[in-house]
This record gives C-alpha cells, sequence and structure tokens, in this order.
C-alpha cells in the first residue's frame, strides 16, 4: 500500500465532503441535532396517568378512598364518571388510562367485616403506562385496607407497632446514576446510536463514483483498491469523530451526564466502532450500483438494527440466545456497552477489552471483505 | 395526460428493476427486518440475572426471594457472601440488580416494632433494565410485606383483617402484551422509512445526474412530473405497509378487531403524507447526499415522536406540541385504536383532522416549491 496514493485518495474525498456547504454541515451537526431532539424525548417519567373514577356507594368511606388515590402523583384523578358509558368512552379515546369502580355496598361490607370488592378497568394499548397505574392502585388500595384494619384494631384495644403498617422498608438504590433520571442512563446508549450517521453517508462515497461514471477515471489510475478503499474511509472516520467530541461536550455540558472514564479511551474505541461500522458500509457499497440502493441499504443495517437490538430499550439480558447472538452481530451494541461503561461505570480497557476487540475483529473482516470483493474493473 | 404521467412512472420502474438491490431492499427489508426486530423485543423486560445477598438465612427471607423469583423479572442465579462481591458482579455486568437482606430480617420483621429491611441496587447504566427491575420489585415487596402484616392484623382483630379486593380488568391488551404495543410501532417506523427513502431521491437524483433538464425539456408538465415521481413510490410502499401488516397480523398476532376497509384507505392517505414530506426533501436537496441526510433526520424525529420508548402524553409541553407536526404520531393511534381497540371514525376523528390538515399543508408547499424549481 502506498500512502503517498492513499494520501491522494483522502484528500480528494475530504473535498468532496467540504465542498457540499450544506452537506458537510449535515454530516458533522446531524450526530449532535438528532442526540438533541432524543435525549429531550427520554426526559420522561410516567407519572399524572390519567385516571377516571366512579363512586356508586357513595359514603363517607368510598370518598375517602378516592380522594387518597391521587396522593403521591402518580395517578391524576381527571375525570368523575356518572354511568359506564362514560367510563367506556374515556378508556375508548384513551383519555382515561384506567377506571376505579367503587360498587354499592363498599362501606357496608367492609364495616361487616367482608371482603369489599372494586372494580378497575385498564387501558392495555400502552403496558408501560398501565403497569404503572396498575401498580399504584394495587398498593394504594392494600395500603388503604391496612390503616383501616388497624384503626378498627386500636378501636378494640390492640396496640400495634410502626411495623405493623409497613413491615418491610425497601431501600432501593441505583448505581452509577443514582436518581435514576432517565436522560442521565440513556445518553451515552444514544450517542452510540447517532454516531450510526457516518456510516450511513459512507455508503454514497463509492456508489456516487459508480453512479457518476468517475470510478473508471479512478480505475485507470494505477491506485490499487486497497489504497482507493482506505482513502475513502479515512475523511469519514474523522468527521465521525468530530461528531462524537460534540456529542460528549453537549452529554457533559449541556445536559450534565457524568464522564468517569478516560476521554482518551473513549475516543479511541469510538474510531474503533467507526472503523468497523464504516467497513460494513464499504462492503455494502460494493454491491449496489445506486445511491438510492445504498440509502435503503444502509438504512437497514445500521440504522434499525442499531435502534433497536443495540440493548437500548430492550436489555440484552432479556434477550433469547439466538436473538442475543445477532445482537452482537451489531457495531452498535459494543459500542453502547463502551459508551456506558466509560461514561456511567468510569471503565477503562481493562473491562472493555472485549468490546473493542469485537469492534477491531470486525473492522479487518469487513474492510478485507470489501478489498477482496471490489473489483477494480468494469461489470 | 394520464399517458404521460403513467411513461414517466413506467421509466421509473425500469430504473428500480435495473438496480436488483433496490428491489431487494424495498420488498424483502423492512419485512424480514420487522419480522427480526418484532422477535427480539416482543418479550417483557424479565429474567434480569439477580445476585442475592441473604445474610438472614431464615424461612422468610427465602420465601421474599421466591416472591422475587415468582414475578419472573428476577433470576437469582448468584448468591455472592458480601456486598462487595455483588458489588463486583454489578461491576462486571454480569447480574443487574443486587438484593441485599440483613442478618436479624425475620426477627425485626416478626417483632411488628421496626420496619425490616431489605436493599436492592439497580445498575443504572442500563436504565430500560433498571426502570423495569424497580417498579417489578417495589411491588412484590409490598405485596409480601402486606400479606405478612394483613396476616398478623387478622389475627388480633378478628373480623377486620379482610383485604379490599382489586377486580381488575384490562381492556384492548388483555393479557398485557407489550408486543401488541411495540410491533405495530415498529411497523410505523419501517413504513416511514421506506416511502421517505425512496421518495426523497428521486428528483435530487435526477438533478445531480443532469438528467432532469432532459425531463424538463420534454413537453412533460410539472404537474405531471410530480405525480409521475410520486405513483412508484405509493405503489412500493403501499405493497409494502400490505406485507408487513399481514406479518403483525396473522404472525405476531396482534388483534385486529377493526374494519379493514377503514384501515386501508387510511394507510393510503397517510403515504401520501410522508410521500409529500420525501418529495418536499427532494425538492430542497442540490445533490444525493443532501437529500439522503435530509431523510434520516425527519425519519429519526418521526421514530422519537411516536412514542415508541415513552408515551407522547408524558413528554414535555413544547416537545408535545411539537408532536402533534409529526404525522406518525396520528397516525400509530389510528393504527392502534383500530388493531386493538377496533374502534371507528368516532374515537380517532380528532387524529383524523391532523392527518388531513398536515397532508394538505406539506403537500401544497411541496407542489409549489417543485413547480416554481421545475420551470
Amino acid at each position: 500500500m502506498n500512502l503517498l496514493r492513499t494520501w491522494a485518495v483522502v484528500r480528494k474525498e475530504a473535498r468532496h465532503i467540504m465542498r457540499d456547504r450544506r452537506a458537510f454541515f449535515l454530516v458533522t451537526i446531524s450526530p449532535v441535532f438528532l442526540l438533541l431532539v432524543m435525549a429531550y424525548t427520554f426526559m420522561v417519567d410516567i407519572e399524572n396517568v390519567a385516571v377516571a373514577v366512579m363512586d356508586r356507594d357513595g359514603t363517607p368511606l368510598s370518598r375517602r378512598y378516592l380522594a387518597g388515590l391521587g396522593g403521591t402523583g402518580d395517578v391524576l384523578v381527571r375525570y368523575v364518571a356518572g354511568s359506564y358509558d362514560d367510563v367506556e368512552r374515556w378508556l375508548m379515546t384513551s383519555e382515561a388510562k384506567a377506571a376505579i369502580i367503587i360498587p354499592p355496598g363498599f362501606e357496608a361490607s367492609l364495616s361487616a367485616g367482608r371482603e369489599a370488592k372494586v372494580q378497575v378497568l385498564v387501558e392495555g394499548t400502552e403496558p408501560t403506562t398501565a403497569n404503572t397505574a396498575m401498580q399504584h392502585i394495587g398498593g394504594y388500595t392494600q395500603q388503604f385496607a391496612l390503616e383501616i384494619a388497624s384503626a378498627a384494631a386500636a378501636k378494640a384495644g390492640v396496640s400495634l407497632g410502626e411495623g405493623s403498617l409497613a413491615p418491610i422498608e425497601l431501600r432501593m438504590r441505583t448505581w452509577y446514576n443514582p436518581t435514576l433520571e432517565m436522560v442521565i442512563g440513556f445518553l451515552p446508549a444514544l450517542i452510540a446510536v447517532v454516531m450510526g450517521m457516518p456510516a450511513v453517508t459512507t455508503t454514497l462515497a463509492l456508489t456516487r463514483e459508480k453512479e457518476h461514471g468517475t470510478l473508471e477515471q479512478l480505475i485507470a489510475t494505477p491506485i490499487r483498491r486497497s489504497e482507493l478503499l482506505v482513502g475513502k474511509l479515512i475523511p469519514y472516520v474523522l468527521s465521525g469523530l468530530l461528531g462524537v467530541i460534540l456529542c460528549v461536550i453537549v452529554a457533559v455540558y449541556w445536559f450534565g451526564a457524568p464522564f468517569r472514564g478516560s476521554l482518551a479511551v473513549y475516543l479511541m474505541l469510538s474510531i474503533a466502532f467507526l472503523l468497523a461500522s464504516l467497513a460494513i458500509a464499504l462492503v455494502m457499497s460494493v454491491f449496489v450500483k445506486t445511491q438510492q440502493a445504498a440509502q435503503l441499504g444502509a438504512m437497514l443495517v445500521f440504522f434499525f438494527p442499531g435502534f433497536f437490538l443495540s440493548g437500548i430499550f430492550y436489555p440484552l439480558v432479556s434477550m433469547e440466545p439466538i436473538m442475543k447472538m445477532e445482537a452482537y452481530m451489531v457495531p452498535t451494541t459494543h459500542y453502547v456497552m463502551i459508551s456506558r461503561g466509560v461514561f456511567l461505570k468510569g471503565q477503562g480497557l481493562d473491562a472493555l477489552w472485549p468490546f473493542a476487540l469485537a469492534l477491531l475483529g470486525m473492522s479487518i473482516v469487513f474492510l478485507g471483505l470489501a478489498i477482496l470483493l471490489f473489483k477494480k474493473k468494469l461489470a | 395526460m394520464l399517458t404521460r404521467i403513467w411513461n414517466l412512472a413506467g421509466k421509473e420502474f425500469i430504473q428500480l428493476w435495473r438496480d436488483k438491490m433496490i428491489l431487494l431492499f424495498v420488498f424483502f427489508g423492512p419485512v424480514s427486518e420487522l419480522a427480526l426486530v418484532a422477535w427480539a423485543t416482543s418479550g417483557d423486560i424479565n429474567h434480569i440475572p439477580t445476585a442475592v445477598v441473604d445474610r438472614d438465612r431464615t424461612a422468610t427471607s427465602r420465601a421474599l426471594v421466591v416472591a422475587l423469583e415468582n414475578t419472573a423479572t428476577f433470576d437469582a442465579d448468584y448468591y455472592p457472601l458480601d456486598e462487595t462481591a455483588a458489588q463486583d458482579l454489578v461491576d462486571a455486568g454480569t447480574v443487574l440488580v443486587a438484593v441485599v437482606i440483613p442478618a436479624g430480617f425475620e426477627e425485626t420483621l416478626l417483632a411488628f416494632e421496626q420496619p425490616a429491611q431489605v436493599q436492592v441496587v439497580l445498575d443504572g447504566a442500563d436504565p430500560a433494565a433498571a426502570r423495569a427491575a424497580g417498579l417489578s420489585a417495589e411491588g412484590a415487596v409490598a405485596t409480601f410485606a402486606q400479606q405478612i402484616a394483613l396476616q398478623r392484623l387478622g389475627h388480633v382483630t378478628a373480623g377486620w383483617g379482610q383485604v379490599i379486593k382489586l377486580d381488575t380488568r384490562v381492556w384492548f391488551n388483555e393479557e398485557l402484551k407489550t408486543s401488541n404495543y411495540e410491533v405495530p410501532s415498529e411497523l410505523g417506523f419501517m413504513l416511514v422509512g421506506v416511502a421517505l427513502m425512496v421518495a426523497s431521491l428521486g428528483i435530487a437524483r435526477e438533478r445531480e445526474l443532469g438528467t432532469l433538464e432532459q425531463l424538463l425539456v420534454t413537453p412533460l408538465r410539472s404537474g405531471e412530473l410530480i405525480a409521475g415521481k410520486a405513483l412508484p413510490v405509493l405503489i412500493l410502499s403501499y405493497t409494502n405497509f400490505l406485507l408487513m401488516l399481514g406479518l403483525v397480523v396473522f404472525v405476531f398476532q396482534v388483534p385486529m378487531r377493526g374494519s379493514w376497509t377503514l384501515l386501508l384507505a387510511i394507510a393510503f392517505f397517510y403515504l401520501l403524507i410522508e410521500m409529500g414530506w420525501g418529495l418536499l426533501i427532494s425538492a430542497v436537496s442540490k445533490t444525493q447526499v443532501q437529500a439522503l441526510l435530509l431523510a434520516f433526520m425527519l425519519m429519526m424525529v418521526e421514530v422519537v415522536f411516536s412514542g415508541y420508548a415513552f408515551p407522547v402524553e408524558n413528554m414535555p409541553w413544547l416537545l408535545q406540541r411539537l408532536a402533534d407536526f409529526v404525522p406518525i404520531k396520528h397516525w400509530l393511534i389510528v393504527l392502534r385504536s383500530i388493531l386493538l381497540k377496533g374502534a371507528g371514525v368516532d374515537v380517532f376523528w380528532r387524529e383524523l383532522v391532523s392527518l388531513a390538515l398536515l397532508g394538505v399543508v406539506i403537500n401544497v408547499v411541496t407542489i409549489y416549491l417543485l413547480r416554481r424549481r421545475l420551470e
């Protein structure tokens, strides 16, 4: 491989990126822009879930039960229904996510020492919200029952210790992200997702030459195929690295994410990720003839697996073994681990080497494959 | 006029046909990808590897561990001797949750003087797992504690120990299957992807390669040019939609309770809107690289506002208003309502009105811009 010839291709490709101002802006800025948009939509806690109530008992006890329902802010009593039709309509339109209906005889049953029933109807189309509402309503009801029971016990002359109302105190601690602020936990992983953008642009680098017919001119030069491909790769790795740095700055200074590891290690491993994903992009662009096909392929190969299979929304540990294997074949999965490790856990190469090794392996295999498959001749 | 539109559409199809990869990507890609992603993410988040430090070693502490395991969220695979060993397991990522039951747990609990303590440590680096584990642990421990308390109270105050029983019924998604929510969302993204990608490059390619001038010297009018470019996009993306809908309903067993006619008709108009976006990108981009990057950014924006990760109604106010301008938000509400609720227009007319307004505005702007640029 002749470095001088490679360098010539690097300069040519860098000029392509720089000359198209709008494209240059998009290449370097788009990851940060996407990070901002995505991070803001992750600043979300499921609270104040809208619920409807219907009190068919109408006694002081039933009113007390319903009044305390919104106490912790998990659910918000937004509607008071007069009939089942109301309830049905609100659930149908999702204006209420759940309805709590107290049947007649609620107080009477409880005073008589019989089991009282409360009906809960849940709108199940959004399982996360539905679960949150159900959990809260269940917990609140049990607490309410305990309070009534202990009040009755006190009246009967039995005094109970503090421990009988809340027998177990659960202390929840979240390591690495003590407040479990969603956005802090997700930010490092989101950087890994948005950094798929450079690979998307790289797919076009080779197909553009094919489509314009300038590949023939390149073929006529003494340049070797490895020099051509490596030369194409380098400018995109560098502009991608610029994107990584911008993302880290935004994550740390704008969103206040902790950066506990070493920046040098992070940038080094980012290069490994960029190399791996760009090498895959090159292999793909060997096969396609037009930029349109390259773009569709990039979406299928980088965007969707990177977003859904990399363990951001759905933890790898819950995946079936075959899916886990599939997930580990996506470079983004490894980069997500690296990002989380460096940002939140302050891990170094001693802990992250398996992911680094996987990325380097992918880079070598796919770059080799691209060089092998890319015939320096016309079809 | 129709012949001219049809001729241009025919030329587009020949071009697509020539690059076999495009056909492969358009037809096979989204469908297989949807199958893959839906399969990978269709389960609930459970079987999270968990370390248990049981320093009490009594019947009650073991019962608590069993109660946690019964939620199916936790797999108590590791029993380290102390907290330090547990911390090492969390650091290494071997477990995502550690449960610490201190010595004297049973004694404290059954004395009912002070609350007995249990500590749960979550790996905050994986927020999705941490959130699921936290919710599940809270629920399991509270139920366990209250059962014990109620047993005791029932013992001391016969009669008042009865519980209030919740008769809970879940509508529309009776088993609360996550996949019934997520698979339709995933269909939504794939569809947006295909429609935007195919539409956005249509005119940008002709401009970049200089063939747009050749098209402009033909008797083709600008309106016909736009229609001829739009037709293949519509046909491709609608076929794609049908394939993916078949997968969602027949393979992933998402219930289809509403009217097929209604769904198929609304899907067509929805695709018109997304195609309008794509052509708009095509109109403002000079090169295919620009069009591609713009299309990708628009697609990412659509994905985050689709309510896949978090429901839109829990987002900050400003973002919710922003989400109103994103067609996929309304479309997914309509899609889910028809699939899961069997709802009719009376339920989601607001979404339909929003979609119609968006569609008219986007397409009018697109046609205006394209005509000005073409003439």
